[in-house]
């Protein structure tokens, strides 16, 4: 009972700073350096001067949005939706392609097929599951040089991500040297990669989208914030490359 | 690097056991730990280990010295009680080292079956099937017996048990060294360009391809190995000031290549595409080239910088990598356990404290298992001396 004046106070001091803390930056807020990779992105730049920008989406699971409300929530449709709202005016047309527990070797034949018409940008999601099957990184980075330089001789940009942060997955499978095939895949072939894990991993922790810590109840909405974060990115990401051409 | 410095490693002396090279000790002790780091995702530690500066990292520094510790030990048993009996005592680390990895193997296991368990329902993680366990039970069991499945982490034992068996095999051409060493390079040769692997049963090849990783290992083994007579080693190589400078020079490049491809490849667009391409190429499983020169020449200078007597190797900061390197065995599977126990305290929590704690503790722990099990032996081996009235021995 000697409490209750404490209480009340840290209650009325909670119930003051909430709201203050809530609206200093938006959930999705993100460190500059992490979504300006510095590397240009040529044909997004054109299409978007033409005013139609079609992206294909292709990677594992996580692409269909496992977890979301809705398909409207998963990251490439808020990568869409985010394009529309930053560049109105822009047609954006944003196709995907990939399933659950599809290697790298399984995405080379749908990127070659990707043809009627070809897309201006591809968004390859990659590295989970050679991660978590224990593949070779060598292998994966072998077949990630190889499509990327498909995608080169056909002129069209690519972007590489990463795979999700995951204390359960860096706790239990040796997660670094594919992270380390990735970033020296893309840098290879001189495509900007999208740090996804490392995004996440600054939301989980800022505690603004933990989705492994999420109570149960509330994880849907807290799988649909990290898709409209990740979309929004994502965007940021893209045009940004896209602005690297006109500056060179 | 004055010219006191450039004295061979090989300076052994005539009379009865050489001393002990601690400078192998202590950069053994270093690679241990190196290898707990790195075997920690996310330890902020990782970014101050070998493998940030250079195209090799601690594994490659381990298999070396690995080697070169056993062509001391298994060469002066060879030469003392012959072949089997040496090849015996290959044989018993190698049980040891199987023993440890199968009980390490049922530990992660359990683990990653809870870890997962208490992840329900969390379905953006759904693919992430790393419990090959609980799908094939008996299968996965049979499968890791045979080495044929090693779950992520659990990959340098199997190696190490391969090739100290093969090492068992070859002890004789110790005394034969460029058969031996044309050996190995020819396995090596085979196995990189005919793409020889040992399969796995998860798909793809064993993390560390033992037929090329040999190499190194029988490279240290005959820098390790002095014949009886006061020879020294079959293979050494004496200060030269262009090798010196042409060892430096390839780190210098290796280290400018994985700054432009992976450090910073915003700059690297402005260096040659060709140029960063050239890592892509640098694959650890079959220990590509560059990564074989990169630690050979990282040992050439250290071996030539720091002579054996160097003070600060018997100093207070070095002693306690003195103790890993001299117990590794011990230490190195010890490593492997402490490391999954960082793994999970990281899981629970990644902040500073957490960080320093799994550090300062990991360190602590690597060091305290190094002291124990040298503390062990010596009394051991004092008890086994003592009371027995025939006149001691060799020292064992």
């Amino acid at each position: 009972m000697r409490w209750t004046p404490l209480v009340a106070c840290l209650a009325a001091a909670l119930l003051l700073l909430a709201p203050a803390g809530a609206a200093l930056a938006s959930p999705c807020e993100a460190p500059a350096e992490l979504l300006d990779s510095g590397m240009p992105l040529p044909a997004a730049e054109r299409a978007i001067a033409e005013g139609a920008l079609r992206i294909l989406v292709v990677g594992s699971a996580s692409v269909m949005g496992p977890g979301t409300s809705s398909p409207a929530h998963a990251w490439p449709a808020q990568l869409a939706a985010n394009l529309r709202d930053g560049r109105p005016g822009l047609a954006v047309e944003v196709t995907v392609r990939g399933g659950r527990g599809l290697t790298v070797a399984e995405m080379l034949p749908i990127l070659q097929g990707a043809t009627a018409p070809p897309p201006h940008v591809v968004i390859w999601q990659v590295g989970t599951v050679e991660t978590a099957r224990g593949l070779e990184p060598d292998w994966l980075g072998g077949r990630l040089t190889e499509g990327l330089e498909g995608l080169r001789e056909r002129g069209i940009d690519a972007v590489l991500m990463d795979q999700q942060f995951s204390r359960f997955l860096r706790a239990n499978a040796d997660i670094a040297p594919y992270q380390d095939a990735i970033r020296i895949a893309a840098a290879a072939a001189g495509v900007p990669l999208f740090p996804r894990y490392e995004l996440m991993r600054h939301w989980a922790d800022a505690e603004r989208i933990d989705v492994e810590r999420a109570p149960r109840a509330g994880r849907t909405a807290v799988v649909d914030q990290l898709g409209e974060c990740l979309g929004q990115a994502l965007s940021v990401l893209v045009l940004r490359g896209a602005a690297a051409v006109q500056r060179n | 690097m004055d010219g006191t410095a450039h004295a061979a490693p090989a300076a052994a002396p005539r009379e009865g056991r050489r001393p002990r090279d601690l400078r192998a000790d202590v950069f053994r002790g270093l690679a241990l730990w190196f290898i707990f780091i790195d075997h920690i995702p996310d330890n902020w530690l990782g970014h101050a280990t070998l493998r940030n500066a250079a195209l090799c990292d601690a594994t490659e520094v381990f298999v070396l010295l690995a080697g070169y510790a056993g062509g001391i030990a298994y060469g002066a048993t060879l030469d003392r009680d012959g072949w089997l009996f040496a090849a015996a005592q290959v044989v018993r680390r190698v049980g040891s080292l199987y023993v440890a990895h199968i009980v390490l193997f049922v530990m992660f296991t359990a683990q990653v079956g809870y870890s997962a368990a208490a992840l329900e329902g969390a379905i953006y993680i759904d693919e992430l099937h790393l419990d090959a366990f609980g799908e094939q039970p008996y299968r996965a069991l049979l499968e890791a017996l045979l080495l044929r499945f090693q779950p992520a982490f659990l990959n340098i034992l199997p190696l190490y048990v391969l090739l100290l068996l093969q090492f068992a095999v070859v002890l004789p051409l110790l005394r034969r060294p460029r058969l031996l060493l044309g050996l190995s390079l020819a396995l090596y040769a085979a196995t990189r360009l005919l793409g020889l692997e040992l399969p796995t049963w998860t798909g793809g090849g064993w993390f560390f391809n033992p037929g090329a990783w040999q190499l190194l290992f029988v490279i240290g083994a005959l820098i390790g190995y002095r014949p009886p007579g006061g020879a020294g080693a079959p293979l050494r190589l004496p200060w030269r000031r262009w090798a010196g400078w042409l060892a430096a020079a390839w780190l210098s490049l290796g280290f400018a290549l994985l700054f432009l491809a992976w450090h910073r490849p915003d700059l690297g667009q402005a260096a040659p595409r060709w140029f960063v391409a050239l890592l892509t190429e640098v694959d650890k499983t079959g220990l590509h080239p560059f990564r074989l020169i990169s630690v050979l020449a990282l040992t050439y200078l250290l071996a030539h910088a720091v002579p054996a007597g160097t003070p600060w190797l018997r100093g207070s900061l070095a002693r306690p990598f003195l103790l890993m390197g001299q117990q590794g065995l011990p230490v190195f599977c010890s490593g492997i356990l402490f490391s999954f126990f960082g793994r999970l305290a990281l899981e629970y929590n990644d902040r500073v404290i957490m960080q320093v704690a799994v550090n300062a503790a990991g360190l602590f722990c690597l060091a305290s298992v190094a002291w124990l099990s040298g503390w062990y032996k010596q009394r051991e081996r004092a008890r086994r001396m003592q009371p027995e009235p025939i006149p001691p021995g060799r020292p064992a």
